[in-house]
């Protein structure tokens, strides 16, 4: 029994502790210690360091509209971008699925956005609805073209949400991809000779089975756009007039702009805790319709 | 095998819709094939033409001013090993905790997840503080420790989704062979777990290669830069010299694409595999 | 078998313990070999700017200077324009790999990083600072940093435009100004170009003209952190608005979509005759259209021809040294190299192209261009109104840009402008 059990204690840690220590390293106690300053005046330079207990939370929660604003565009584009980005990335993979002749370059090309990483794309979209797209407004006249993308509340969270939806669906793509693939032939094909047409057999058999690709898709496509943070910076810098300003550039703004560091960081607390909250009742929502094995 | 399938009306058809949908997200691509050469002036006043010459000595002087070679070197040493060490590392510990599920590891496997959602920013000013004092700094070693702290939540997340789908019994009768519980997992599950190997593999790969704010912070050397950081010396206060970081750019995304098109050789095939469990 | 995964796994952690101990160990040596300064080995001075347009000057400098002055090593860093430099600093004092060298801006940057900075007062170069630049780097009568350059700003103007269109006295009143514009749009020229999209061009330096011209600009900022200033009933606040309706008015269509590169594109081009910028945009003019013939124009908020005729001139950053520094002697001495030796002044003015902030270095206007040699001229005609938005509270401009991006789009009136700058003073200041 005993030793049994000291085995199962060297298992834990050869197995679980490596990763542990390294997530507690770089993630837990600098976590730990941005805790403490949110409860400081820290200004993130001086010496000086003053306890404020919780005048930090009572302002933001009192006094401070602009967090709310950012917090409810932050919840508007999440909504809207995890949508989108599913429903292309799920409709990618499964018309890619099918037997084309072109599928795997055209895998490529619909995974290519994510070669490149976030501030630069985020430069390079700025620069296309810049200058590419009045050059394209003035060669079709078409109006979309001659609106004044990024340059109002609406162009903006468009624009964000094109620019992600454009980057993230070929990722979740892939993700689906190699779920509808793992749909063994025969369920399908069983469904075929019965009758069912394609979008029954789409309704009933393939949704239902790439449930677990669903969980984990939702999953990272809600992370990323709530920590959506370089596009906002290169896209808007949250403006026009604070009006695409994700939580994580308000909170960026208040430690680096505004030399608030406590403060800052008290927002991301506030923060941490209602994503963890969402995320955790999201993650039970959708497990709960997995097939358990 | 029978692979015959009948290329119907339809079939064409979600090709062509298709090739056109691919063609529409091409056109960021084709602005940054374009614009990197074009003299400066040129891709400021005609940003959509096609180039009327062919600057090619642009990528040539982003080359040298980057260093690329040195540049691409220190982006390939971090990017390969903190993937490895990140995927078996996650894969581990994943496994255990969805075989092992004890209350400890269902609180750590939540602390995991939770730790997904705290944003970059708000802890780096303590993290460059915790990452000095264990002389972390100016590294690449260093580097690669933190990857491998931030990579942690999300890859043990995608393995842990992964092993509740594998069946037990391929273990059981491999236990009851005699084998340990650690031949098991590196000669059995491991080859099993293939498919999400690769899927988090090109997430990490993805995600390492182009970051920039955890190198520009923890790398200070300029021996040590990686791509993205020689890149981003192209964007001045106030002058964004884009007719050099354009061709750096490109450059920069070439080794992911070509990465990305031979993987996906291993992607078909780490599925098959997969199937032949199921 | 059973051993050899064993083994594997005993391995793979003791690797990855070392990989986290050991790799940083051999970087720690390198540290301490440049560290050990006062041992009259070699010395490292460590510098850590922003300006990535001088970066490649500044190795050619450091190769200089490194020849001329055996046992001193020069180890610059330049910060990519993609970050924000102030959060790189800060993230490099955490680290407690402080620079030697480093950039601080005036007024309330001056008082964030007050604490770490050597007190400069009794440098040689002190003297022969120009007025402008002791102000804003000044704290309880100790200067703390040399000032790095001037810059100044207005109306870039378009000359052969403004020729075109007829006009042949430069407008010194708002009425003339108006009457300018009026007379280019007629000829089916664009008036201005506005860049309003990007903060730091509406935030700072359109609203600093309005800060600029009150009587006592100090004054009047003391007032609005004591709270017996305001700005709505201000005088020159309401000229200020009638100079920025102006722009509007005669502004090209879009102006919040227009960011710095598109401005400069738009103007360089001649799509439009004015646009508000400053010396700094030469370089980015000669790049599209070399040898444009351009000039600045001062920013008249009403009729008064002597009170308006001026341009907009400041320091936007200092060299400081940190008072920690185990070289703070020789960081000294280099910065007393580069404003009092020949080579040094020559790299300011011949390879930086800095208008020089100290009356001992001249510049003429081959080195710094047509708008540089504009800001020069004003400035020896001492015809200068200064730049205050340093002296803003933290964070404070890019609220004011977004307020005044949002009047622009309509949603809001002059009161509510005035109302949100108040409520953004008050909500920031310390």
């Amino acid at each position: 029994m005993k030793s049994k059990k000291s085995s199962g204690l060297l298992q834990q840690l050869v197995f679980v502790g490596p990763s542990t220590i390294f997530f507690a390293i770089i993630i837990v106690i600098p976590f730990l210690l941005g805790l403490y300053y949110s409860f400081t005046n820290w200004n993130g330079v001086s010496g000086q360091v003053t306890w404020v207990g919780i005048d930090n939370f009572k302002q933001i929660l009192t006094k401070d509209p602009d967090f709310g604003k950012a917090f409810w565009f932050t919840v508007r584009f999440t909504v809207v971008g995890i949508i989108l980005t599913n429903l292309l990335g799920f409709f990618l993979a499964y018309f890619l699925t099918k037997p084309l002749k072109t599928r795997n370059v055209l895998r490529t090309i619909f995974f290519m956005p994510n070669v490149i990483g976030g501030l630069l794309l985020g430069f390079i979209w700025q620069f296309i609805f810049v200058k590419g797209f009045s050059a394209l407004g003035e060669a079709t006249g078409w109006h979309f073209f001659n609106l004044p993308w990024l340059g109002d509340a609406t162009t903006g969270f468009w624009g964000i949400i094109m620019v992600f939806v454009w980057q993230t669906a070929g990722y979740l793509m892939v993700i689906y991809i190699s779920s509808i693939n793992n749909i063994p032939k025969d369920i399908i094909e069983a469904a075929e000779i019965d009758g069912a047409s394609k979008m029954q057999i789409l309704k009933s058999v393939i949704v239902p089975l790439v449930m677990p690709a669903v969980t984990v898709c939702l999953f990272l496509a809600i992370s990323w756009s709530f920590k959506m943070f370089d596009l906002n910076l290169s896209l808007t810098k949250g403006g026009p007039f604070r009006s695409t300003e994700s939580v994580a550039l308000n909170i960026y703004n208040e430690a680096f702009q505004n030399n608030r560091y406590g403060l800052g960081t008290a927002k991301a607390i506030i923060f941490f805790v209602v994503v963890a909250i969402i995320t955790s009742l999201q993650v039970k929502l959708t497990k709960s319709k997995e097939v358990e094995s | 095998m029978e692979v015959s399938k009948k290329y119907r009306f339809g079939t064409l058809a979600t090709e062509i819709i298709m090739v056109l949908l691919a063609l529409v997200f091409l056109i960021p691509f084709y602005f940054l094939f374009v614009n990197s050469v074009k003299t400066f002036s040129d891709l400021l006043t005609n940003s959509a033409s096609w180039p009327s010459s062919f600057e090619w000595h642009n990528y040539a002087r982003a080359w040298d001013i980057t260093n690329f070679p040195k540049a691409f070197g220190n982006s390939l040493i971090v990017t390969v090993i903190s993937n490895v060490l990140l995927a078996l590392f996650s894969a581990m510990s994943a496994y255990r905790m969805v075989r092992h599920n004890s209350r400890f590891n269902k609180f750590l496997f939540a602390v995991f997840v939770a730790a997904m959602v705290i944003p970059f920013q708000s802890i780096m000013i303590p993290l460059v503080k915790v990452m000095s004092s264990l002389n972390l700094m100016n590294s690449i070693p260093g580097l690669i420790v933190a990857y491998l702290g931030f990579g942690v939540p999300l890859s043990v997340f995608l393995f842990h989704g992964f092993v509740k789908s594998i069946p037990l019994e391929i273990e059981e009768a491999a236990r009851v062979d005699g084998t340990s519980i650690y031949g098991t997992f590196f000669r059995i599950v491991l080859p099993l777990m293939k498919p999400m190997f690769v899927t988090v593999i090109i997430l990490n790969t993805l995600w390492i290669w182009n970051d920039y704010l955890l190198p520009s912070l923890v790398l200070q050397n300029a021996d040590l830069r990686t791509i993205p950081i020689a890149t981003f010396a192209f964007f001045g206060q106030f002058t964004k010299q884009w007719d050099l970081a354009l061709p750096a750019l490109v450059l920069g995304i070439l080794p992911v694409i070509i990465f990305f098109l031979a993987m996906q050789k291993y992607i078909v095939e780490g599925i098959t595999q997969g199937a032949v469990k199921g | 078998m059973k051993k050899r995964s064993k083994i594997t796994l005993a391995s793979m952690l003791a690797l990855s313990v070392v990989l986290a101990g050991c790799g940083s160990k051999t970087d720690k040596n390198a540290d301490s070999a440049s560290g050990d300064s006062g041992k009259g080995a070699t010395k490292t001075i460590h510098i850590f700017q922003f300006k990535v347009e001088i970066a490649e000057a500044l190795n050619k400098l450091k190769a200089d200077y490194e020849a001329s002055h055996p046992g001193i090593k020069l180890d610059i860093q330049t910060v990519g324009g993609g970050s924000d430099y102030g959060a790189a600093l800060k993230a490099k004092f955490a680290s407690g790999e402080e620079p030697d060298i480093f950039n601080v801006g005036g007024y309330t940057d001056l008082n964030t990083w007050a604490d770490k900075l050597e007190d400069l007062s009794g440098e040689k170069w002190v003297s022969d600072m120009v007025d402008v630049s002791k102000d804003q780097i000044t704290k309880d009568g100790k200067i703390y940093g040399m000032p790095m350059n001037l810059e100044g700003y207005g109306f870039v103007y378009n000359k052969d435009l403004f020729k075109k269109a007829g006009i042949t006295e430069i407008p010194k009143t708002l009425t003339e100004l108006d009457a300018a514009a009026k007379k280019l749009q007629d000829a089916g020229i664009t008036p201005f170009v506005n860049g309003y999209q990007e903060g730091w061009i509406i935030g700072q330096h359109t609203l600093n003209v309005a800060f600029a011209h009150q009587e006592d600009p100090s004054a009047y900022i003391e007032g609005l952190n004591k709270g017996t200033a305001k700005f709505a009933g201000n005088k020159q606040m309401d000229e200020f608005m009638k100079l920025f309706d102006l722009t509007l008015k005669y502004g090209q269509k879009n102006p919040l979509t227009t960011d710095y590169n598109t401005e400069m594109t738009m103007f360089a081009n001649g799509q439009a005759a004015m646009t508000q910028q400053g010396n700094w945009t030469q370089v980015q003019i000669d790049g599209i259209t070399p040898n444009m013939n351009i000039g600045i124009l001062p920013m008249p908020i009403n009729d008064n021809a002597d009170e308006n005729d001026k341009l907009l001139v400041g320091v936007p950053n200092n060299w400081v040294v940190n008072k920690n520094s185990k070289v703070k002697d020789d960081a000294k001495e280099f910065l007393s190299w580069l404003v009092t030796s020949d080579q040094g002044k020559n790299y300011i003015t011949k390879e930086f192209k800095f208008i020089p902030a100290f009356k001992s270095i001249n510049a003429t206007e081959q080195d710094l261009g047509a708008l540089g040699a504009e800001v020069l001229k004003y400035s020896k005609e001492d015809k200068l109104l200064s730049w205050q938005f340093a002296r803003f509270p933290e964070g404070a401009w890019n609220e004011f840009g977004s307020s005044m991006q949002s009047y622009i789009a309509g949603k809001s009136d002059k009161d509510q402008l005035l109302a949100d700058f108040q409520k953004t003073w008050d909500n920031l200041k310390k």
